[in-house]
């Protein structure tokens, strides 16, 4: 089932149709792609639902699902895994951030029948309660969260920048995490997690005026 | 319900209510855990088993009329259960003239596809303009007049959980899911479109994904059209905009322009004068506003007028100091554009012109930890990056809003905190259990907070700065009749008298000696023992004292003369708020109104297109937001002085921070940038043009 895995990027759809029309034509244009085709021999599926097998967080999941559904989608709506965040749906805010094969991805922008045979790690797949991720831990620590709806995307962003940068400095962070956004604000306070789950010292806390 | 919680590191310190130093130091906000793990269910997580899915239908165009609308091919796309039509005119880019039910997400979008509406575009206005101002003579005793227009752009709020309702419809009864700022006030209009009487359904909203103003009209249209949906299939409904119906058509801060014609002596004085202002509020009927003069400062006599201004746009609605960011951008920029011309220190004119002595010693503060003594003269710089510094100031009043509130003790041992009204992100349910136990006299880790939900006691919609500061004080007599019922029975137990009785850290103690553990104490219970409290006028002088919060702010940035953009080096943010709860969580709302303001000041515009009348940036790339990489150094302090009392903390954090960036560029190339976004053409066009 090569075929499956070389074609049906939604990111190759945008820069081929242009923003603006992306969002609709993708549906119709995985649909004219796959109809279009003999079902049989060629290894095109579709446009009806079909079953898929994937691997999230060491677990294998099968669901059956349209093969133009997004990862995310796959994620929120069929797994009911919902910690991965739908914010902007166009792969510019980071929301919707996990790991494929441990590369930072934005589940919005790829079909979930291309991440089969994939390890796929969402928030839900770092930590839990009673064993977090240490950056999880120095988000809390460091109140790197306010509504919290950034926050799953930025704790699988920051543990991406981390496996690839065990020590990043402050404009490594910056820049590390500039594909996700916070509407609260926290961005400071996240980077002062960032350096203690990397065992640096946080910049200098605020000076505390007790006048 | 129960909240997870991570250990306070420490037990409350017990000191007195109001001795200027914060209740938690080291509390983490207890709902950190569910944040961090994905596992917090925001109302757009909800997606109940057999649901119906729903979305508007709406206007592409700034005004336009459908001609044809293909409903039939709509209805008969697989999975579609209806498509109605209310309306043929749409007078703003995102106006709803319909909807689609359906089975799942990808119905709708072929549905919507299916319309294949024909629109015959009008002719849109898509902004303020330039209107004229009307100016009287020049005030009285004035050495120089200043006359000069301030503008801000429309920002949208980009709630980044956006709008809308999951109802988990279960025949007769139902359960709402709203991503809103009111609780209780989701209820209304509900009852009405489900056909079920308040009293067999209930809002849930445990978590919401921002809102920042723009969710405090209850369940809003998607909450009533999902409602309507759910009651007619009779089953669960989902209806959540997606990022561009966010942009459109959930209100803004409206554009403003601010014209003042001002008077001024020599010596820096401001004698008044006249600001007219106006305010961009699309097809709404009002709400464009603009909070400019403050009042924070002696400006003389001023005569203002205000008028809103109408347009082929979405409506405002209330957004974090609805009025104020823009309006103080206008006065922090007037000010120091006065300054200049008298050759006077912003700093100076401003410890001259501020009315509060309070906010005269932060501006002491802030002007020591900013460095302002490296600042140069306005227009003195040469090189190619050009240092700037500016200073912008705060305040904000205590608004009484109703709030009641529930304290139980079980018998397990586990206190639970009960407010219905909920925690839009401001940490209000660490707040709570922090007062509840330090008032109680509990480690904090024994405390659980029920919250967001209309079955639980009644308390305000988060607008205003209102939550914290009023259901504190309701909390603070629930803890106190509940100590008292509590130490009577533990009392009675003991054979003591119960005025003998105290709790140290969860210690039953007479006089120095444990009587019992806090575990054995609820145990003798044997049933949960609760007390309540409410703000009143009663509760309102018992445990906090008048007084409203203030601010100052003070930024450091760099501007590069060859390519116009701005780099924010530093800000201090100043900020009183009576008594700290919690200091991390209130750090947390200081850092992000400064960060909120620096986005509005930099980059934040709702793009028009002036021939069509579509927004043309409705989503996050073109839609700028501040993002990790534009962060400076942020300090927060809370100034604790000798304030008393919970004070409002949430609005007045971003309301100086954009003016403060305009001076700070003001001061960096000679010339005021009047217009918000302070894009690097507009700074390139002061540098060459003199005035903008």
């Amino acid at each position: 089932m090569s075929e499956r895995n070389e074609g049906i990027s939604r990111r190759s759809f945008v820069q081929t149709l242009g923003m603006g029309a992306a969002a609709g034509a993708l549906q119709g244009h995985a649909e004219a792609r796959l109809t279009g085709q003999d079902e049989g021999g060629t290894g095109i599926v579709g446009p009806g639902p079909r079953p898929i097998t994937l691997r999230i967080n060491g677990n294998d999941v099968r669901l059956t699902i349209e093969p133009a559904t997004t990862l995310l989608d796959t994620l929120r709506v069929h797994a009911g895994m919902t910690g991965s965040k739908e914010i902007c749906d166009r792969g510019s805010c980071g929301g919707c951030s996990v790991l494929v094969n441990g590369a930072l991805t934005a589940s919005c922008m790829m079909l979930a029948c291309d991440a089969e045979g994939a390890e796929i790690t969402t928030v839900e797949g770092l930590g839990t309660e009673e064993a977090l991720d240490p950056v999880q831990e120095a988000f809390i620590r460091h109140d790197a969260l306010q509504c919290g709806y950034c926050t799953p995307g930025l704790v699988v962003a920051a543990r991406a920048l981390l496996d690839a940068t065990p020590r990043p400095s402050l404009d490594e962070i910056k820049q590390g995490l500039s594909g996700n956004i916070c509407r609260c604000g926290t961005y400071t306070n996240i980077f002062n997690a960032v350096l203690e789950a990397s065992g640096q010292a946080p910049v200098t806390d605020a000076e505390v005026n007790r006048g | 319900m129960a909240d997870r919680t991570m250990p306070s590191r420490s037990p409350l310190p017990n000191r007195p209510m109001n001795d200027g130093i914060a209740m938690s130091d080291d509390a983490n906000r207890l709902d950190g855990v569910a944040k961090v793990t994905g596992s917090a269910k925001y109302g757009r997580d909800v997606m109940p088993k057999n649901g119906v899915f729903v979305s508007f239908i709406r206007c592409p165009w700034g005004h336009a009329q459908a001609r044809s609308i293909d409903e039939e091919a709509a209805s008969a796309v697989a999975g579609v259960l209806e498509v109605e039509i209310t309306g043929r005119e749409g007078r703003y880019h995102g106006e709803p003239i319909g909807h689609i039910a359906a089975e799942s997400l990808a119905a709708l979008r072929r549905a919507r596809s299916a319309l294949n509406i024909e629109w015959d575009p009008e002719d849109a206005d898509t902004e303020i303009g330039s209107p004229e101002a009307s100016h009287d003579d020049d005030p009285d005793g004035a050495d120089h007049v200043l006359e000069a227009v301030y503008t801000t752009p429309v920002q949208t709020h980009s709630s980044l959980e956006t709008h809308g309702t999951s109802i988990d419809h279960m025949g007769d009864r139902a359960i709402i899911y709203a991503s809103t700022q009111g609780t209780f006030s989701a209820r209304e209009g509900m009852d009405r479109v489900l056909g079920m009487p308040q009293s067999r359904f209930k809002v849930v909203c445990e978590f919401v994904g921002g809102g920042f103003g723009s969710k405090l009209n209850g369940a809003g249209k998607e909450g009533l059209t999902a409602g309507r949906i759910a009651a007619k299939y009779g089953r669960p409904a989902w209806l959540f905009c997606d990022r561009a119906e966010e942009h459109l058509d959930t209100g803004n801060r409206p554009s403003s322009r601010t014209h003042v014609r001002i008077g001024y002596r020599d010596d820096g004085t401001i004698v008044g004068g006249s600001v007219r202002t106006w305010g961009g509020v699309g097809v709404a009927g009002g709400g464009g506003g603009v909070v400019m003069p403050s009042n924070r400062y002696d400006l003389g006599r001023i005569r203002k007028q205000h008028a809103d201004v109408r347009f082929n746009g979405g409506g405002p609605r209330a957004f974090r100091a609805p009025g104020h960011p823009q309006g103080a951008f206008a006065e922090e920029l007037m000010i120091d554009e006065v300054a200049t011309a008298t050759g006077r220190d912003p700093l100076e004119l401003r410890m001259k012109l501020d009315r509060e002595d309070e906010r005269r010693s932060m501006y002491e503060l802030g002007a020591r930890l900013i460095g302002w003594k490296r600042r140069q003269p306005t227009g003195t710089q040469a090189s190619v990056l050009r240092r700037g510094f500016g200073i912008g100031s705060t305040s904000w009043n205590r608004f009484p809003a109703r709030a009641d509130a529930e304290v139980v003790i079980h018998p397990d041992a586990s206190v639970e905190v009960r407010t219905g009204s909920q925690d839009i992100g401001t940490g209000q349910r660490t707040a709570m259990a922090i007062v509840v136990a330090r008032q109680l006299g509990v480690p904090l880790d024994v405390v659980h907070v029920s919250i967001g939900d209309s079955s639980l006691p009644a308390g305000p919609a988060s607008g205003g700065s209102v939550t914290a500061t009023n259901t504190s004080l309701a909390m603070l007599e629930a803890a106190d009749n509940l100590k008292e019922t509590f130490l009577e029975r533990i009392a009675a137990q003991l054979g003591v008298v119960a005025g003998a009785l105290k709790i140290r850290e969860g210690d039953i103690m007479q006089d120095d000696r444990r009587m019992m553990t806090w575990q054995e104490a609820c145990a003798a219970l044997g049933s949960a023992v609760s007390g309540r409290g409410s703000r009143s006028r009663r509760s309102d002088r018992q445990y906090s004292g008048s007084g409203h919060s203030m601010g100052v702010q003070f930024v450091d940035l760099e501007v590069d003369s060859e390519t116009g953009v701005i780099h924010l080096n530093r800000i201090v943010a100043i900020q009183s708020c009576g008594r700290v709860i919690c200091r991390k969580t209130a750090e947390s709302q200081i850092i992000g109104g400064v960060i909120q303001g620096l986005s509005f000041a930099l980059f934040e515009d709702k793009l028009l297109d002036r021939n069509t009348g579509a927004m043309v940036n409705p989503n996050l790339e073109f839609y700028r937001i501040a993002g990790p990489a534009d962060m400076p150094k942020i300090e927060p302090v809370l100034w604790e002085g000798n304030q008393t009392g919970i004070r409002p903390l949430g609005e007045p954090p971003t309301i100086p921070t954009a003016g403060a960036i305009a001076c700070a560029v003001f001061n960096a190339v000679g010339s005021p940038v009047r217009d918000l976004p302070l894009r690097p053409d507009r700074v390139l066009d002061a540098i060459e043009g003199g005035r903008s």
